[in-house]
């Protein structure tokens, strides 16, 4: 390499850094604010860190409960099926989980519902 | 981006606002590695903010393209060890300002198809006002003037010789810094180094 290469490298570069330790204040406090706004956001980053493992909890969570809720469910379907069965009038009681006193006085039952149905249309 | 006049830094290296004549010291200042990714950015915007306005031929543009690097580094490298950093920000400043050249010259040709006239965003010479700190007017009066001349001799290569050259010479990056930078082999940044210097010699011949 010539000389004259190494002069021109050796002032371009003594220029350029020159240049660059004298750039206007304007320009430095800008660059300035551009780098702690670079340098802030990585807090957001942290923040972001700290709420995904949450998140993430509380789909499992959700998910817990969705799956734990239909076992649980399986157990008490025969109770609503039995009330839902009681709930409608023109069915008879079933057997098995009715109580016994209902059957003793199934008559008198029988009796009050007419005697219902046939009042209330005078009401 | 913010305007934000700052109180003075200490992360600033001393250089940078003392206005010093360039020695050694000054030259090892930029090469030391950094304390804190704060103190790197410190160290290496300034120079980063002249690096891509002698590029785009912009100031905003330039510290648009340097805000981003600095993001960038930030959020993606932070975890890197610090003798790296170096090579990453300036890799990843020379693609933005690639970007960022490109985007204009995109912007420029749709203004041309719309007859719109000339591009408002158009280049601007570099200028660096040296600091009345000399004792010889006539020096800063030379030093300015020198400045602007390598700026546009510089301005008018190739850009990967452009590159290489800004990299190697003006940024003081060995080769395989520069070759990480750039994203090519050690022979091609020689390869293009050459070519630019070649380029200089012949625009600077009467250039001191």
């Amino acid at each position: 390499m010539s000389q004259r290469d190494e002069d021109i490298k050796r002032r371009a570069r003594e220029l350029y850094l020159r240049a660059s330790s004298e750039v206007d204040p304007a320009t430095a406090g800008r660059l300035r604010a551009a780098r702690r706004n670079a340098l802030d956001k990585p807090q957001a980053h942290a923040t972001r860190r700290m709420l995904l493992p949450a998140g993430a909890f509380a789909v499992v969570a959700l998910a817990s409960l969705m799956l734990w809720q239909p076992l649980t469910g399986s157990s008490s379907a025969p109770t609503k099926a039995v009330q839902s069965v009681e709930a409608d009038s023109d069915l008879p009681p079933d057997a098995d989980s009715a109580d016994p006193a209902l059957y003793q006085n199934l008559d008198f039952y029988g009796w009050l519902a007419t005697d219902q149905r046939a009042a209330s249309p005078t009401r | 981006m913010e305007h934000e006049d700052a109180e003075p830094d200490k992360a600033e290296p001393e250089a940078m606002n003392a206005g010093i004549a360039l020695d050694s010291t000054l030259l090892d200042v930029v090469r030391e590695v950094p304390r804190s990714m704060d103190a790197f950015l410190a160290q290496v915007e300034r120079r980063a903010w002249r690096m891509a306005e002698l590029n785009l031929g912009n100031r905003e543009d330039a510290l648009d393209a340097v805000q981003d690097a600095m993001m960038r580094l930030v959020q993606h490298y932070s975890g890197k060890p610090a003798e790296e950093w170096t090579p990453l920000f300036w890799g990843i400043l020379r693609r933005r300002i690639v970007d960022l050249q490109r985007r204009r010259k995109v912007r420029s040709i749709v203004v041309g198809w719309l007859g719109g006239g000339k591009d408002d965003d158009g280049d601007e010479l570099p200028a660096w006002e040296p600091a009345d700190e000399g004792p010889d007017p006539s020096a800063k009066l030379q030093d300015a003037q020198a400045y602007n001349d390598i700026a546009t001799a510089v301005r008018t290569l190739p850009r990967r010789q452009r590159e290489a050259f800004m990299l190697r010479v003006l940024e003081g990056l060995d080769v395989a810094e520069t070759a990480a930078a750039m994203g090519c082999s050690d022979g091609s940044v020689k390869t293009h180094l050459s070519r630019a210097m070649h380029a200089l010699r012949d625009q600077l011949e009467a250039w001191r």
